[in-house]
């Protein structure tokens, strides 16, 4: 999340992506950062057991989300 | 009945749950802190209320003198624990894990003390039996000092900025003294350049500690493979090498240095036998690891480095001096621990001296100049409430 912000605020668009059991944290740090409503991508637990292929569903899974938080039209 | 014993019970749990309904606390009752209570704290050190003890970056917060000092007395520190406090934050500041946000982890770290020197009896701080456990309030409360300003001076708070999954029980205080009375061994301070009259505190980020239960030996290999065996499991493997810090109990320090062996042998022994095969890692899949992050990995993983073996063995420290060895427990039984930290693995620990309070005529005359100007006042007018309409406990 803090990379997230720190990008946008440096000017370059960014989407941060969580698992869902961060949201709490996710949402704290926003805050700390003083970006409450920053919009970031969350997806299925877990990420790191997962095979290449099933990376790669995630991946499809979250694109549209992703791109239109960047604003993609 | 005394009316110096007399207070208003009612008064006292108004306070108490004042704290903690602001989310001030650790889950247990703290200590209401007025500025005048404060100003005692301050009182044990020349160092400015400001001064940054431990900057978190990341977060934009910071722990100063002034917030270690309100946590320690919310902790239930008696003033003169504060020098140790101090010692510890600065410690930690220098062990570096901090810092780098590792107390946003999943892992779920705490602060691991290691107080040696001539404070230890100063302030009643416990070296003996039950070293690990409760009975003790300098050891109970300059540990849960450091978790307050955890939770209350960077806001490090479980389901919040704390993403621990299970945390640590020792999250609540983990706070030790050696026992160099009864060690056959130089003090830990001494080991890294202080003298024995000085006091010092040496900080370690910690997951775990570990039993040992060795009451059947004499002989050192046995022993220390034993201690090999538990530092070597292979579920504390998250990264390509692991350290250590072993507490020994007077028992089993005596059976090696009776036997010849230093700390420096037992180091050396540790690093050559804490070691797994390719096989027992494979079982566990932690036989190979990232080739980008070092975290231990399957080997048919698509980003999986194979790891080198040494007739056949792996080994899981990465130098004699990624283990720290020191004393402490009751001289009755052969029990010892292995406490699981996150460093040092070969630079030196982050032995840090105590600066002692009380300060020289001059130096705390100008410090309460100093404290004066900065509006702490001591004594009965001071007792103006802190912060946010903390309450003042007023006796009858």
């Amino acid at each position: 999340m803090a990379d997230g912000i720190l990008l946008e605020r440096a000017g370059l668009p960014a989407v941060s992506i969580c698992t869902d059991p961060f949201a709490l944290t996710a949402r704290a740090m926003a805050k700390a950062y003083g970006f409450p409503g920053f919009e970031y991508v969350s997806i299925p637990h877990p990420v790191a057991s997962l095979s290449e292929a099933e990376i790669q569903a995630r991946v499809h899974g979250l694109l549209p989300d992703l791109l239109r938080i960047l604003g993609v039209e | 009945m005394d009316p110096a014993l007399t207070v208003d019970a009612a008064e006292l749990r108004r306070a108490m749950e004042y704290y903690a309904d602001q989310g001030w606390t650790d889950g247990l009752p703290v200590v209401p802190v007025t500025e005048s209570y404060l100003a005692e704290f301050l009182a044990q050190t020349d160092r400015d209320p400001g001064d940054v003890l431990l900057p978190m970056p990341q977060l934009n917060r910071a722990c100063t003198v002034r917030l270690a000092a309100i946590n320690a007395a919310l902790a239930g520190c008696r003033p003169e624990y504060f020098p140790v406090v101090l010692a510890a934050w600065e410690s930690l500041a220098a062990e570096g894990y901090p810092v780098k946000g590792i107390w946003q982890s999943t892992t779920g770290t705490a602060p691991f003390l290691i107080v040696n020197g001539p404070v230890r009896d100063r302030i009643g701080l416990n070296s003996q039996g039950n070293v690990f456990g409760s009975g003790f309030r300098a050891n109970a409360t300059i540990g849960r000092a450091i978790r307050l300003g955890v939770l209350n001076a960077f806001g490090l708070r479980p389901h919040e900025l704390d993403q621990a999954t299970q945390g640590t029980p020792a999250k609540y205080t983990f706070c030790i003294a050696e026992n160099e009375e009864e060690s056959p061994w130089p003090a830990l301070h001494t080991e890294f350049g202080l003298a024995a009259p000085d006091s010092a505190v040496t900080a370690m980020v910690i997951r775990s500690c570990v039993h040992i239960e060795a009451r059947h030996t004499r002989v050192p290999e046995q022993l220390a493979t034993d201690i090999a065996g538990t530092i070597s499991r292979t579920g504390a493997l998250i990264h390509e090498t692991i350290s250590a810090a072993v507490v020994l109990s007077p028992e089993h320090a005596r059976l090696f240095s009776v036997a010849g062996w230093g700390k420096p042998d037992l180091r050396q022994f540790l690093f050559d036998h804490a070691v797994r095969t390719r096989a027992e890692l494979a079982a566990a899949g932690k036989e190979a690891v990232s080739s980008r992050t070092r975290w231990r990995l399957p080997a048919d993983h698509p980003d999986a480095l194979p790891l080198a073996a040494e007739d056949g063995a792996i080994r899981v420290l990465n130098s004699p001096a990624a283990v720290l060895v020191v004393v402490a427990g009751a001289g009755n039984a052969g029990v010892s621990a292995v406490v699981e930290t996150f460093g040092p693995r070969g630079g030196p620990p982050p032995v840090t001296r105590v600066r002692l309070g009380r300060l020289p005529g001059l130096a705390r005359r100008r410090q309460r100049a100093r404290l004066d100007r900065l509006g702490y006042r001591g004594g009965p007018a001071g007792d103006a409430e802190l912060g946010a309409g903390a309450q003042q406990v007023r006796r009858r």
